[in-house]
Order: structure tokens, then sequence, then C-alpha cells
């Protein structure tokens, strides 16, 4: 194994979302113990303020006066369990999973070179977290568990946030946007920040179904409540709605025949993911596939689809590896570097290349030891030619 | 990650019960409890007052401004681990048009992994997989890396005996490479033996004796440093001795990757795990390196039409007829990740090709093809100069060399 010095910006540029999701998460948490706070503490206050009105104006009666405050003592207690369910169940746990992240961070991050087994670990749990985040996305849930319990990294993969984006876009492909809207109200100001439509495309959605139901009145009040909000941005689009109403499912006419067509639907799901990738610093494409296409990259000659010099220890001279390498640029060099055929070993200085007569190089190294074994005769690999050592020239490389 | 570890220990002492500068929530809650229990118990006992209900209003604002303001705390905590989080990660992972989409790639994908689950043991996974891919693995893939990894978990556990077993059935391949896996198993039983409580050499020597001995003509040294180190027994002494090495772990602990680079290359597998390499070099500086070219080509809007165009160049094959994409830039790979030779002219700086290959001059320095013959042109055909030494000679007597 050689010591090449880590690099550690490239590998934090994987990093991001597996220090983000746990963040993302404790986030919501906080918001979720702030909804509990306001609504509870809320009422509370409402009910302290009218016992003293009606005291003021005595108008209260002990038994009513009892039943308010017993009503907030109940109150109280409920948001005291609440919160500490929240903090237990989810708040510290939260913090746990994103300490021991941003510690496995650490970790690689003190180490120097990529050659110690520190490091081959290390890499080896990323590829299994690789391996995990690309069978969640790609819907192979059972092999993202197995995966993830038998190598014991769960806190180090996000399971939990595929499953509720599995949950939600089932939900949309069965035509029901009540899901992705929860989701879209729980994530409101984030969805603001990053000026995402996806809220006003799932009412229009459930807009497009009263209409297709011929529910006219209906789909009326809808968009007076869901649609009319978003005036300022999407008014084309909420005057095409109404226009809808007026022309029936089957029709031929472009634009209409579009909002009527089923593959909104799967629009639908692609703009959920959009969405909550994007809020969990999620990238487009798995991990496993952007390491694999920028590898690949790096390796890919032209030598590697050319039988003659094939090498089974290449990755990308691997049949399957091979087929995915057809969709990657070749590799830049320019410089030379000349592997032996026979040792592996690049030629240097110190292992000269020589050449046969017949024009096929090795390096010195191996066929020094091929001499001394064979009485000072060597035998090209290639084409089977025998020459005595002292017969072959140096070649020079600069 | 020393910045978000901070924030975050901080935002933990925060949320943790009965901490921080301000009372914690729970106290504030228990503390308004109590309240509304002292006004219930006053109805009860008819003593309230409209002051009661004042007081009553007035410790609810208090308290919900406690909370309130320990929230603000938390929250600002949050923002301060998030500022953190943004201050280490400043560049978002790029986005590309889906990869590795078409359906001759998806299958190559899933083959890879599935193999991959094989070649490092993970065999339920690899169930799990291959059933949820509903692809077909051979059975023999599968039993050459159940094999792999019966005989490796053998190893780990001092058993030599079906590594042993396996280097008889290959013992032709391994004398042809003159690999010395045999002997170095025989080596690690002769080295338990010989340390083994209480001590007695007997059984190592009849050890030596019936399995090392056919060793000697190729191991002759290491033969003799074996059985010399019965002198200097038991293992404390060993440890201290000329021959420590023995003594050491890596004397049963190499055998594992030993013999899985002998077995691999048998069966014509890589001696790497190829999704590792591959995973590593990209993981490991490659994206980021093609992303900042890819920056530094927007700002510089070059010749390129599209602005999110990768970092490439597209070479036509004329006579191939196609199009083939290069990267510009050049990622260094460590020397165990050269797998070919590649040949760059130092007079044109092209790598070469087929139609361009390398050409040896009677001096022994090497350029393409194209080169050459451009150098002959610019000499009327005559002789040509080396441009790297006096040596003249013609490009008849070049000769094509292959690496």
């Amino acid at each position: 194994m050689s010591s090449t010095k880590l690099n550690s910006e490239g590998v934090m540029l994987f990093e991001q979302p597996f220090a983000r999701v746990p963040y993302e998460n404790y986030r919501k948490v906080f918001r979720a113990t702030q909804r509990n706070i306001e609504r509870e503490l809320g009422n509370v206050q409402t009910v302290t303020n009218d016992l003293l009105k009606r005291s003021k104006s005595r108008e209260v009666n002990l038994e009513d006066a009892v039943k308010s405050v017993d009503g907030m003592i109940g109150r109280v207690e409920n948001l005291k369990r609440k919160l500490s369910e929240l903090q237990d169940t989810a708040g510290k746990p939260t913090l746990d999973v994103t300490r021991e992240r941003l510690q496995h961070l650490m970790a690689v991050e003190a180490l120097q070179t990529t050659g110690s087994l520190d490091f081959s670990r290390w890499a080896d749990t990323r590829l299994d977290r690789w391996l995990v985040d690309w069978a969640l996305r790609t819907g192979r849930e059972n092999t993202a568990r197995t995966l993830a319990q038998d190598r014991n990294i769960e806190t180090l993969v996000d399971i939990d946030l595929f499953t509720d984006i599995r949950r939600i876009e089932l939900a949309l492909s069965k035509h029901s946007c009540t899901e992705a809207l929860a989701w879209c109200s729980e994530n409101k100001t984030a969805l603001r920040k990053i000026k995402s439509t996806l809220e006003f495309e799932l009412r229009l959605q459930e807009y497009i179904e009263l209409a297709r139901d011929q529910k006219k009145q209906e789909a009326m009040a809808y968009s007076k409540k869901h649609l009319v909000s978003w005036q300022e941005t999407h008014l084309p689009q909420i005057m095409q709605a109404a226009t809808l109403l007026a022309i029936k499912p089957s029709t031929t006419c472009g634009p209409y025949r579009r909002l009527y067509d089923d593959s909104r639907w799967l629009d639908l799901i692609q703009a959920f993911r959009l969405a909550i990738y994007n809020l969990n610093s999620l990238p487009t494409e798995p991990l496993l596939n952007l390491a694999l296409y920028s590898g690949l990259a790096s390796l890919k000659l032209p030598s590697c689809n050319d039988r003659s010099s094939h090498n089974v220890d290449c990755p990308v001279c691997d049949p399957s590896i091979n087929t995915l390498a057809q969709e990657v640029p070749f590799s830049h060099h320019a410089n030379s570097t000349i592997v032996c055929r026979i040792s592996g070993k690049i030629m240097d200085e110190d292992n000269m290349p020589m050449v046969f007569p017949n024009g096929q190089v090795y390096s010195r190294e191996a066929l020094e030891d091929m001499a001394a074994k064979h009485n000072g005769m060597v035998t090209c690999q290639v084409t089977g030619q025998k020459c005595e050592f002292n017969a072959l020239k140096k070649v020079f490389i600069s | 990650m020393d910045g978000p570890l901070k924030e975050l220990s901080k935002l933990e002492r925060l949320t943790e019960r009965a901490k921080g500068k301000t009372p914690s929530i729970e106290n504030s809650l228990d503390s308004l409890l109590q309240s509304l229990r002292e006004v219930k118990d006053r109805i009860n006992a008819g003593s309230v007052t409209e002051d009661t209900y004042v007081l009553l209003a007035q410790t609810v604002e208090a308290k919900k401004k406690e909370i309130d303001e320990k929230q603000k705390e938390i929250y600002n905590g949050i923002a301060r681990l998030g500022k953190a989080l943004d201050k280490k990660f400043t560049q978002p992972l790029p986005t590309y048009e889906p990869l590795f989409a078409s359906k001759d790639a998806l299958a190559a994908l899933e083959r890879t992994i599935a193999l991959h689950f094989l070649r490092t043991g993970q065999f339920s996974t690899a169930e799990a997989f291959i059933q949820e891919c509903k692809m077909v693995i051979e059975p023999e893939q599968r039993i050459k890396f159940q094999d792999l990894h019966r005989i490796v978990l053998a190893l780990k556990r001092q058993d030599i005996g079906p590594a042993l077993e396996w280097s008889l059935k290959n013992r032709e391949f391994l004398r042809k490479r003159s690999s010395p896996l045999e002997f170095y198993l025989h080596r690690s039983q002769f080295v338990r033996l010989l340390l083994a409580e209480p001590f007695d050499a007997g059984p190592a020597i009849s050890y030596a004796n019936a399995t090392l001995r056919s060793f000697y003509p190729e191991h002759a040294t290491e033969f003799q440093r074996l059985l010399t180190s019965v002198l200097y027994l038991p293992k404390e002494r060993l440890q201290r001795s000329p021959y420590a090495d023995l003594a050491s772990d890596s004397v049963h602990t190499d055998l594992e990757p030993l013999f899985a680079k002998e077995y691999c290359t048998s069966l014509g597998m890589s001696r790497q795990v190829p999704l590792r390499v591959i995973g590593d070099i990209g993981g490991g500086g490659a994206l980021a390196r093609i992303e900042k070219a890819r920056t530094v080509m927007k700002e510089r809007k070059s010749e390129w039409s599209q602005t999110d165009e990768l970092p490439v160049r597209t070479f036509s094959f004329v006579e191939a007829n196609y199009v083939s994409l290069h990267l510009q830039i050049e990622i260094q790979l460590a020397p165990e990740n050269r797998y070919h030779s590649i040949f760059a002219c130092p007079v044109s700086k092209e790598q070469s090709t087929e139609q361009n290959p390398p050409m040896m001059m009677t001096c022994g320095h090497v350029i393409t093809k194209e080169s050459l013959q451009k150098l002959c042109k610019s000499n009327g055909f005559r002789r040509v100069k080396c441009p790297y030494c006096p040596t003249e000679s013609t490009q008849a007597n070049a000769l094509h060399v292959v690496f």
C-alpha cells in the first residue's frame, strides 16, 4: 500500500449531507417542541386572563374556577410530559447521532495518509455508507437495512429519512397529496427560503382532481382558499386553472390535456424528491455514483478497452465496470508512465525499460530475474520471441 | 471538525436538564404547576380573591417569558452550529445529469455491487440484494467467494488446513509464480508448534522434517533460520534474539492477504476490491478536482459552449468515426493505481494511440510517429537529429515499441 497524503478537502466534499441530515432532524425536533409550547402555554394564558376578567366582573363561580384551573394543570402536565418525551426519544438521540458523525469525520481528518489500516477501515465504512445511500434511493430497502445492521452502521446512515421519503412518494403514486402537503407545512419556512413551488404544484393537483370530478363549486372554493395566495408569482397558472373548469378531462387541447395527464403525478414525485434532498443538502445523484464517476474518469484509458492490454488488476478492465465507464470521459495525462507488464511495477531510472528486438518493452528487474533463471535467456511474454539478455536495448522515456 | 463539535457541545449543555444560564423549561413548568395548585387550594378553601387571579396571570406571563427565553437560547445554539457547519462545508455536492441510468449501465452497476458484497464476504447482504434486484449470479461465482472467505476465516482462527489444501491443488500455478505461500503456511505452523506451551521442540522439528524439508532448494536461508531459531527458545528469549521476527504475529497474519492475492490471481480476479479502488480515488480528491476545474471554466467562459459542461475536451478519431471525451485536467494517481502504460510524446505532448504509436529512434529515445514524421519533413526527409541527444537517425530505422 502506498502512503499518499490524505486529501482532506476532497474527502469532505462528500460528507456535507452526512453532517447535515442529523442537524436538520434536530431543527425539526426543536420546531415540534416550540409548537407544543406555544399551543399549550398560549391556551393557559387565555384561560388565566379570562378568569381574571370574569373575577373582576364578579361572574366567576367557584366550581367553574376549579374546573378551569384543573384544565390548566392538565395542560401544563401534559406539556411537561410531551417535552420530556420529545427530548428523550428524539432530541437527545439526534444530538448523539450528530456527535457520532462529527467525530467520525474528525477521526479521518486526523489521519495523515491513506496508507494506514485506520484509513482503510474508514474507507470500508464509507463505501458501506454509500452503498446504503444508493440502495435507499433506488428502493432496495431490504438490502440497505441488512447492510447497515450487518456492518453496525445504523447511526451513520439515514434509513429513517428515506423511509419517510418513500412513504410520501408512495402516497403520491397512489394519487394522494395529503402526506406531501403535511410535509410542506412542517417545512414551510425552509421551503420558502429555497423558493420551492412544490406546495403550489400539490395544491394545483388537488384542484385538478376536483375539476376532473366536475366538482366545480368545490374547486372554486378550493382555489380561493389555497391557490389565490400564490397570485403574485403564479397568476398565469391560476388563471389557467380557472379555465380548466370549463374543459373536460377528455380534451385534446395541449396545455389542459397536460394538466389532466397522469404523468403530472410523476413530476410531483420528482419535485418532492428535489425539495427534500435540497433541504437536507443531499445531492440529486447517489453519492456512490458521484464517486464512481470521478474515480472512473481518473482511471479510464483507451488501453482499458483493448483486449491485448487487459489487466485483471485494473478496475476499469472488469467487464461490468467497463460498461459503466462508457459513460465517463477518459483520463488525461501530460506525462508518461510506463508500467511493466510482467511485474506491474512502474519503470524509471532505477528500473529501466528494456526493449526486445521486436519492439516489446518490459522492466529491467523483471527481465534480469528471468535471465537469472534461464541461463541469460529472456522470452517475450506477448510474442514468445527468445533472445539473450545482452541483445536487449535500453529505452529512454523523457 | 473542531468548530462544529464545539458548538454541538454547547448545544448539548443547553438542552440537558437543569443546566444552562436560565432555569430549565422543566423547572419553569414545575413552578407554574405549583402556582396553579396553590390557586386551586385557595379556591377550594374559599380564600380566593381577585388578587389571586392577578397574581396567577402575572406568574403565567413570567413563566412563559422564561420558557421563551430558554427556547431562544437553544434556537441561537442551533443557528451557531449551523453556521459552524456552513464554515466547514463550503462547497455543495455538484448536480449531475442522472448517471449510469441506461438499462445496460444499471444492470452493470447492480452486478458490480452484488459481486462486491460477495467478494467482501457480506453474504447475507448479497442475498438480500440479489433477491431485491431479481438478478442472476452464477453459482460458481458464489462458490468462488464463499471458498475464499471460508479459507480466510480459517486462517484467522490459525487453522492453515483449508489454505494448505488449496495450495496443494494449485501447486503448479504457485510454483510458476514462485509464490512462497505453501512454504509460509508451513512456516506458520512450525512457529506455532515451536512456541506452544509447555516448551518442547520435538513436534516442531519433526514437523519441519516432514513438511519444510522439500522447500530447502528455494528457501534455503529461511529454512536455516527457522531451524536455528530453536536454539533461542523459549519465546521471551526468541523475542530478544536475531530471530525476533519469527515471534511476531505477522508470521501468521500476513498469510491472509498473501493467500487472498494468490487465490484472486488464480481465478483472474483483481488483487484489490475494485469498487473500493474507484471509490477511494473519486472520494479522495478526484471529484473535488473536476469540480474546481469546472468552476474555473465557468469563470473564464472559455471556448466551451455550455457553461455547465464538464472539464472535458473532445477528440475525434476520423478513422474510427467516433467522438470520445477526455478530461482536461490530470488527476494524480498513486503508483499502485497505475495499471496501464501511458506514453505522452515529449514533443507533441499528446498521448500515443494505435494510429500514432510510440517510435524509438536508434539512440533509444522515444517520440510518437507523427512527431517523428514532422521532424523528418522539416528536414527534407533526410536524417534527423534526436531532439534529446546529438544522435542522428532515419525514420526507417525507428522501431515501433509496445509498452
